[in-house]
């Protein structure tokens, strides 16, 4: 039955390549529908909710939906069997905004328009059980669950000129990149008294700053391990390389990414959890990564009770 | 007798809603002499110098009880929020916008819709500052008015027919429009609003008729302003003369300073007067400097966009007090002299009085009960003078934990937010909308951002006194001493107008369209609208009756906050219409 279903389903993902957006909120009440697991799985589909041109995460090419949580969102609804959908989301403020525009609530100038999933949200207990200065749960609207990916920053410098980055120290001397906004670009315009603040140079995105720096503009770019593995990976920056510096007065030098969904939507976390569990502990992820150029490392919730061997199974290891 | 008296007034009518659809020009003058002119309304700020003074006194504290609803317009739809719009009203029209980039032309005596237009937003949109529209702006044969997603559009104003559109900032860049446009000397001026990081604010002039590009002015230093000369971009000028002055590093590249809330203009002067908004990044300690010119007030040549001038009412803001607040420009009588002055209440808490001439500082002092943040003014120059620990603490400090709780007051949202005062000539007052609330501000140990660790400042925003979040007052800005004042139990949004009526008029959130006497601050007149008010009252002379117009609908910025604040306006329930009062002709009578 498994296997006619996700035969069935690679069949429909042929038909639909596209996996548009769909519209399916309630007009008349002006609201998204309410879209359980028994809902998901009839009506054929599942929406999934992923940020827009965040390159190597998603990001389209050719209307086609592209990227590493495109793919994990791909493989997570063949095994429901049913087709992916992608649910596009514009980045708002901070994760509470964008799980309140997509995940429970809904933006207010597009009421109908909900993800069943929404996946890159970080995974952290303290994050979920935040209380506002009322004592309210501010995330109790939603289930953050199923850490599938354990995230870190990375440094990428241009040899051409720069030795080495052994410390962060040399960006006192040499332009660095930063995607504006970020922890990137607050750390390195604050730390060490502000003595790297003169060589910060923001840009609107990380692909933005590996433009300027084979420009010669900037001598490195500080960004995500993802987001720096994957230009490495292009023919165009292959003379830079990827630094091994740590960060010093770094608040979050690790964290954990998974998925949310609303609250009343349990069982249906519940599915996607044991989905994502399994590719986890099997090393189905790492070769997901592995296939986008991108190194895979196990989310730190699974470190606290794999032993080392499945833990080097699930990172490609023997 | 009363036939004949029946049959004139009906061929009255009839002319006046012929002269209504008829193309009956706005001129220059006309917006110019807006002040004087009671029987319409053709700027935002009832005269561009925007006073919000009439000149009407068939309506006065003696009769103002008598005040009834003429009609009530509903703007419709699903689509609610805040109605902040001021409206315009000429030859028997009235000219509203509405949430949601909406605008409509209404019958001015009878409430009947002529025409609507709403803008098409695009999908995805995410507006950084709710979803209000604060008026339109009418000239020639057109009117016009700014959208969420920062397009400036111009309106037949008979038939609502799209004559031009013009994108003034990406949207997707984090730009919108929610302030009215102006219209000085034949051009269209507009400021941009914006929330997100990465943006520069400006102000821009189009043309009128054709709507191309007249000149643009970025109000952060370093960045370049153009002027178009027959259909040539021209540089006019770095703002500030050269980047780096007063920023780190680039950070003027991408240095804040929206000009969100638009402007006012002086003749006298031929300036424009503009105000900026808050710094970016939100925290001071990344950015060491004066930051020009985010939270200041600009003086700006209508001609060409040039800076004249500048003052700045925070420098190196670190609480989010913008400094867009309206600056009316004023005369006074001083030793025999007559001061040109203008003043603004800013968000910091503190009420400047300049010389609109060239921006001298002439005195300042609080308009609030309690400011933390400052321990006042320098009394030659205005410049703050810095509480010590009275910023919120730099991220780089912080290890672990939640940072360092500072407490603020005003809080964020300001001792005077968006809301414009009014000044009486009469009384020589101003009245201002103001909140007593402060914030507490800490770095938040816990933020994460686009799937990514992040660094974010929580703060919540709490009431300083049990019974009351908003005062309006009556400021005397020879002597900053306050005349009299009136406690609302939440907090005031809404703009404020005064007549030679002795009356000053304003809204409340709890619903109330409420008038004053403008000497003493005695409530005479409470009327309920059946949703928050938070646009700005009007009022005109239309057929030998006074005339008081106001949009009703609860929104704005306040209910987007929770905290304690929250617990007093949870319940207020939201709308979408403009009431429409009048002064009967034998009430005036009556009450005489």
């Amino acid at each position: 039955m498994k296997i006619v279903s996700r035969i069935l389903a690679l069949f429909l993902l042929v038909q639909l390549a596209a996996a548009q957006d769909v519209n399916d909120g309630i007009q008349l009440l002006n609201r998204p529908a309410d879209r359980t697991y028994d809902i998901i799985l009839d009506s054929g589909y599942l929406k999934v909710g992923v940020y827009r041109d965040f390159p190597p995460y998603s990001y389209e090419v050719d209307g086609e939906p592209r990227g590493i949580d495109v793919a994990l969102g791909q493989r997570i609804a063949e095994e429901m069997g049913v087709r992916f959908m992608v649910h596009w989301i514009t980045p708002d403020e901070e994760l509470g905004d964008d799980l309140r525009n997509n995940v429970w609530k809904g933006h207010y100038l597009d009421k109908q328009r909900l993800a069943d999933v929404m996946l890159r949200v970080p995974y952290d207990k303290q994050y979920a059980y935040m209380q506002d200065s009322t004592g309210e749960y501010i995330n109790e609207q939603v289930v953050l669950f199923g850490p599938y990916q354990q995230e870190t920053w990375q440094i990428a410098y241009d040899p051409g000129q720069l030795e080495s980055v052994e410390t962060v120290a040399v960006f006192q001397y040499n332009p660095v990149g930063v995607e504006i906004d970020t922890l990137p670009d607050f750390y390195l315009t604050s730390s060490l008294n502000g003595r790297m603040r003169e060589q910060v140079r923001q840009f609107p995105s990380v692909g933005d700053a590996f433009d300027a720096m084979r420009r010669g503009e900037v001598s490195a770019v500080m960004g995500m391990r993802a987001q720096i593995d994957h230009e490495l990976a292009k023919p165009e920056n292959g003379s830079f390389r990827g630094a091994s510096n740590g960060f010093p007065g770094l608040l979050k030098q690790v964290w954990d990414v998974g998925m949310a969904i609303k609250h009343t939507h349990r069982q249906l976390g519940y599915a996607l959890e044991a989905i994502v569990d399994r590719m986890v502990t099997s090393g189905e992820l790492n070769e997901l990564f592995a296939g986008h150029e991108l190194r895979y490392s196990v989310p730190g919730y699974y470190r606290a009770f794999l032993d080392d061997e499945a833990i080097a199974r699930a990172e490609g290891g023997e | 007798m009363t036939t004949n008296k029946f049959g004139i007034r009906i061929a009255a009518s009839a002319l006046a809603l012929a002269v209504s659809y008829g193309a009956h020009a706005v001129t220059d003058e006309e917006i110019l002499n807006d002040h004087k002119t009671p029987e319409d309304i053709v700027s935002y700020g009832m005269g561009t110098q925007g006073q919000r003074y009439s000149t009407l006194a068939d309506l006065n504290t003696s009769n103002v009880q008598h005040l009834q609803p003429a009609w009530a317009f509903s703007f419709g739809s699903e689509k609610m929020r805040g109605q902040e719009s001021q409206p315009l009203i000429k030859d028997g029209v009235m000219y509203v916008t509405a949430s949601y980039s909406r605008i409509y032309a209404v019958d001015a005596r009878t409430g009947e819709e002529i025409w609507q237009y709403d803008a098409r937003l695009p999908d995805g949109i995410m507006p950084c500052c709710d979803v209000v529209n604060r008026g339109a702006a009418i000239y020639g044969d057109k009117v016009f008015f700014g959208t969420l997603d920062a397009k400036l559009v111009a309106l037949n104003k008979d038939t609502g027919k799209p004559v031009w559109i013009k994108k003034v900032a990406d949207y997707q860049a984090g730009y919108a429009i929610t302030a009215a446009p102006m219209v000085v000397k034949g051009k269209v001026i507009t400021g941009v609003s914006g929330g997100e990081f990465g943006i520069v604010g400006k102000v821009e002039a189009y043309d009128a008729h054709t709507g191309d590009l007249v000149w643009t002015r970025p109000t952060v230093e370093g960045h370049m302003g153009y002027v178009w000369k027959g259909g040539k971009k021209i540089e006019n000028g770095i703002s500030g003369g050269e980047a780096g002055k007063t920023w780190p590093a680039e950070m003027w590249k991408n240095g804040g300073a929206a000009t969100w809330l638009g402007g006012t203009y002086d003749a006298d002067t031929d300036s424009l007067f503009f105000g900026t908004g808050n710094p970016a990044p939100w925290n001071s300690h990344l950015r060491p400097g004066d930051n020009l010119f985010s939270s200041s007030r600009l003086a700006i040549d209508p001609d060409d966009g040039s800076i004249k001038w500048h003052f700045q009412t925070t420098p190196n803001d670190g609480w989010d007090y913008d400094g867009v607040n309206e600056l009316i420009s004023f005369d006074y009588e001083e030793g025999g002299k007559t001061v040109k002055a203008a003043a603004t209440a800013d968000r910091n808490g503190f009420f400047y009085v300049l010389n609109r001439e060239n921006g001298d500082f002439i005195r300042g002092f609080p308009f609030v009960d309690k400011i933390t943040w400052a321990k006042g003014l320098d009394t030659e120059t205005g410049r703050p003078i810095f509480a010590e620990d009275g910023r919120p603490g730099n991220p780089a400090d912080m290890e672990g934990g939640k940072g360092e709780v500072v407490v603020a007051q005003p809080a964020f949202l300001g001792g005077k937010n968006w809301m414009p005062m009014a000044f009486s000539q009469d009384t020589g007052l101003f009245y201002v909308p103001s909140n007593e609330w402060s914030m507490d501000i800490w770095n938040e140990p816990v933020s994460y951002k686009k799937g990514a660790a992040f660094l974010g400042a929580g703060f919540t925003i709490k009431p300083a006194n049990d019974d009351y979040i908003g005062v309006l007052r009556a400021m005397d800005p020879k002597t900053g001493k306050e005349v009299w004042r009136y406690e609302n139990p939440a907090p005031l949004w809404g703009g404020v107008m005064t007549t030679a009526g002795n009356l000053v008029f304003t809204g409340t959130p709890e619903g109330h369209l409420k008038a004053f006497n403008a000497m003493t601050g005695e409530e005479l007149y409470r009327f309920n609208t059946g949703s928050g008010v938070v646009g700005t009252p009007v009022t005109w002379t239309m057929d030998g009756e006074q005339y008081v117009s106001v949009s009703s609908g609860w929104g704005g910025a306040v209910p987007l906050w929770g905290g304690e604040v929250a617990k007093v306006v949870k319940d207020f329930n939201q709308g979408g219409m403009v009431w429409t009062f009048k002064l009967p002709k034998d009430r005036v009578a009556a009450a005489n």
